[in-house]
């Protein structure tokens, strides 16, 4: 990932934008942070918040006008939230928590006429900075307007504590100070910059450029001469004093720094942001007002009106994926962390099972307000890991296993319509419905002969997307060129897809080919006969990732679904929005947890009994304990009626049989062609605790692995027994992984009691 | 470099050479990298016994580490 990307991609994502109250709040306190604290009762926590940002929180935090209130995302479920009220609560009931440091003395002397709020911010932060601050005032007391408050709102005590802590910052102040106009220009030449406090009566006498200082840097004609604060159109605003002071603060120190006053100060002061934060559903709250207006909050009113804070942040892609919650991640974290391990050199690659897990399926990007491609960049970075050969090689291999088999000559085949030569319709079913319901794809393959003209051809293999997901472009290429020309050479017909993840990649990666959705075609053709009773109750529907962009072919589903005569009760995460089962993006192979809390979230989302249209959402379902048939189940019902609800998970070895098997009975019963022997492994015959199927469903380990290693073992003779059990334990490394297996000899075949892999290359065994 | 041990009594014995195994050291080795480690071998066929708890634990971190580098 270029650097370049990887900026455009933060910038992308608003999730790390300030909430709406800082971003209107001139100094940017983190109310947020400061709601969450009283909200907990933690008071001393809120008050460290505001020492962060906020100068003389005890002046400020009493009396600010609060701008970031009328921004409050509060308003939009009921009222904003009562910023300036809970400050007040706060800074009146603690002590100073964080005491910010002052850094060693520098040059640089700077002088501060009038001693108003913004003299005293401007001089506190330079102070703070090492720079020498004088204050001088013709007043005799600090503070100018703040003194107009009251004792009430602003005890004078408070400004008697501000002197103080001006004097421990080392800042010298000056009252009663005599002024005239060669004074004041002695004093301008002599210190190296001044700032002119607006909220001090004589200033017009000596200053007249003070009007019009430059809005951004407050810098006036003279050079080094700054000027702020005052009483404006509006009035006397507590948060302008103190706006500006600091603003003129810092323009003094890049003054003093010799550097640009202007470059990059576009987020000082209240600032727009971009942040997203959705509303819906939330349940309006009015304020809480103290019971005695008086005395305020109290700690439990307090707390109580500060709970009303909606924390206010986007993670709207975060709230509904498995994947960004499994990582605690959001985009933007996620891109950065990407973008670190694709530069590591040597060391460890802490991001490669983050990059592979994620399902690919593209929800997030129309979830988020700006669209972020995380599957994009999840995709890219897998192709580019690769390519640059740093991509674990154990990480997809067991699903690229799965795809070659399924485009062997064991499952794989072409045939045309029994009795013609030619075809003008292909059925394709996909690897996935061939190895969890043979059955069904035998009899929607005869509909289909018995509905359309001039012959439908059948088509067994995958598609290639595994190898497409896994990020070997050159594999999905040749898998792709492979297919599209046994299909040009058979006088391109129209390809029917039953599974959305075909008919996905066949319309990405060959646009050549004439395509349908077998739901559209099934619409078209009209369902058999013999349906299944329909059920009373309503059914909801979970649509495959593969159809986000398929408006039409989800419409021929519920259409589908109505004929069959069954009612649909939709659930908010489907069509565009719907999740995916955990198969996608090879998730499920990956991280097989992620895999399974992914099929848990989508079939969680209704407590209905479902419906899927792909073999792999229904047999994730399935595995994870929902209720739910493949719509085909009841288009074409079993004869024996068995209810396709409960029909389980085939499981890995379950698929792998199926699929072979399907060849070999659709081979033998249409065309009436005999398949090839079987490899002699095949003759193993295992029997397999239900547990143990579990664990090499866990552990990807195929009966077909298993069936190897005992026929190696039992012809070699090389095994270990237990004497007191009597099983046998023996290993077997067919290509990459070594299998261990566990068993017993029955009189016919054997028992499985345990089967586990591993990958580290064993010595030879010594020749005897 | 050190050799680690997973040696722990076993019940498994090779059945062709009808023998206890024995604390062995063998060297297995994964991604270009060798490990030397102490295991239970049958010291006349070398019939090397990884057990269920390492593969899937202390191999497989360390495989997924390799994989990482
Ligand atoms: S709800 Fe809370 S975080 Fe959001 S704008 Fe209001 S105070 Fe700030
Ligand atoms: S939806 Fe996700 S990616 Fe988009 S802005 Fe929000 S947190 Fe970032």
């Amino acid at each position: 990932m270029e650097q370049q990307l990887l900026r455009t991609l933060e910038a992308t994502c608003i999730q790390e934008e300030l909430p709406f109250c800082t971003a209107a709040c001139p100094i940017h306190v983190d109310v947020r942070t400061f709601m969450a604290c009283l909200a907990k009762g933690d008071e001393r926590g809120a008050r460290r918040v505001l020492d962060r940002t906020m100068p003389f929180a005890d002046i400020v935090g009493r009396i600010c006008d609060e701008p970031c209130r009328q921004a409050c995302k509060r308003l939009e479920a009921g009222d904003p939230l009562a910023v300036a009220s809970l400050e007040r609560h706060c800074v009146t009931g603690t002590a100073v928590v964080l005491k910010l440091t002052k850094l060693p003395e520098l040059e640089g002397r700077v002088v501060f006429f009038g001693s108003g709020l913004a003299s005293m911010i401007a001089a506190l932060d330079l102070a703070r900075k090492g720079r020498s601050a004088t204050i001088l005032t013709t007043d005799r007391e600090i503070g100018g307007s703040l003194r107009n408050f009251g004792e009430e709102r602003l005890p004078l005590t408070v400004l008697d504590a501000a002197v103080e802590q001006l004097g421990s910052y080392g800042v010298n102040i000056i009252f009663d100070c005599q002024m005239d106009p060669e004074f004041v220009e002695y004093t301008l030449n002599y210190y190296d910059a001044v700032f002119m406090d607006r909220d001090w009566a004589p200033i017009d006498d000596f200053c007249l450029d003070c009007r019009h200082p430059d809005p951004l840097t407050l810098e006036v004609d003279r050079p080094g001469c700054f000027t702020g604060g005052g009483t404006g159109p509006d009035g006397y605003s507590v948060i302008q004093q103190v706006e500006e002071g600091r603003r003129a603060a810092l323009s003094i120190e890049r003054y003093l720094q010799k550097v640009s006053l202007t470059a990059q100060r576009e987020r000082e002061g209240a600032c727009a942001t971009r942040l997203f934060t959705d509303i819906t559903g939330i349940e309006p709250l009015s304020l809480i007002l103290p019971a005695d207006p008086v005395a305020g909050y109290t700690r439990q009113e307090a707390a109580g009106e500060a709970a009303r804070c909606l924390q206010c942040q986007c993670l709207e892609c975060v709230k509904q994926c498995a994947f960004l919650q499994t990582f605690k991640e959001y985009p933007k974290t996620l891109v950065r962390k990407i973008y670190n391990n694709q530069a590591v050199v040597q060391g460890t690659r802490t991001a490669n099972t983050m990059i592979n897990s994620c399902s690919l399926c593209g929800q997030c990007t129309l979830i988020c307000p700006h669209q972020f491609p995380m599957a994009e960049v999840c995709l890219t970075t897998r192709q580019s890991m690769v390519l640059d050969s740093t991509m674990p090689p154990s990480a997809h291999e067991f699903a690229l296993q799965d795809m070659d088999f399924s485009l062997s000559a064991v499952a794989a085949m072409f045939r045309h319509q029994p009795g013609k030569s030619s075809s003008r319709y292909l059925f394709y079913p996909g690897c996935q419905l061939a190895g969890s319901a043979p059955d069904l794809v035998e009899k929607t393959y005869l509909h289909l002969t018995r509905h359309l003209e001039d012959g439908v051809g059948l088509m067994l293999g995958c598609c290639g997307i595994p190898a497409h997901w896994s990020g070997r472009q050159e594999l999905f290429a040749a898998t792709m060129e492979d297919f599209s020309t046994i299909i040009q050479e058979n006088g391109n017909p129209l390809i029917i897809t039953a599974c959305s993840s075909c008919y996905a990649t066949f319309k990405e990666f060959a646009p050549e080919l004439q395509l349908r959705s077998l739901w559209q075609i099934l619409e078209e053709t009209g369902l058999p006969e013999e349906k299944r009773a329909p059920l009373s109750q309503p059914m909801t529907i979970h649509d495959p990732c593969g159809v986000r962009k398929e408006p039409e072919i989800r419409a021929s589903v519920r259409n589908i679904v109505r004929q069959l005569g069954m009612s649909v009760a939709e659930q908010p995460f489907s069509g565009e929005l719907t999740d995916c089962c955990g198969f996608g993006g090879l998730m499920q192979f990956v991280n097989g947890p992620l895999g399974e809390e992914a099929a848990e979230r989508k079939g969680g989302r209704s407590s209905l009994d479902s419906l899927a249209y792909c073999a792999m959402c229904r047999d994730n379902l399935a595995a994870s304990g929902h209720r739910v048939a493949h719509l085909l189940d009841y288009c074409f019902p079993a004869a024996d009626q068995a209810d396709p609800l409960l029909r389980a998970n085939p499981g890995f070895s379950g698929r792998h049989e199926n699929r072979a098997r399907l060849k070999e009975q659709l081979l033998a019963s249409l065309w009436q062609e005999a398949s090839a022997l079987a490899p002699e492994h095949k003759q193993v015959v295992l029997t397999i605790a239900p547990q143990v199927r579990e664990l090499m469903e866990k552990r990807l380990i195929l009966e077909d692995d298993l069936q190897k290693v005992i026929l190696q073992a039992e012809q070699s003779g090389r095994f270990l027994e237990d004497p007191q059990t009597g099983h046998r334990l023996a290993n077997h490394r067919p290509v990459r992984v070594t299998y261990w297996a566990e068993y017993e000899v029955l009189d016919s075949g054997y028992r499985v009691h345990n089967a586990y892999s591993h990958r580290m290359i064993l010595p030879e065994g010594k020749k005897v | 470099m050190s050799t680690f041990s997973f040696i722990s009594q076993t019940t498994w014995r090779c059945a062709p050479c009808n023998q206890e195994l024995q604390p062995e050291k063998v060297n297995v080795s994964y991604m270009g990298s060798v490990f030397t480690v102490e295991l239970m071998v049958c010291s006349t066929c070398g019939f090397v016994l990884i057990p269920e708890d390492l593969a899937m634990g202390k191999m497989h971190a360390v495989e997924q580490l390799l994989e990482d580098k």
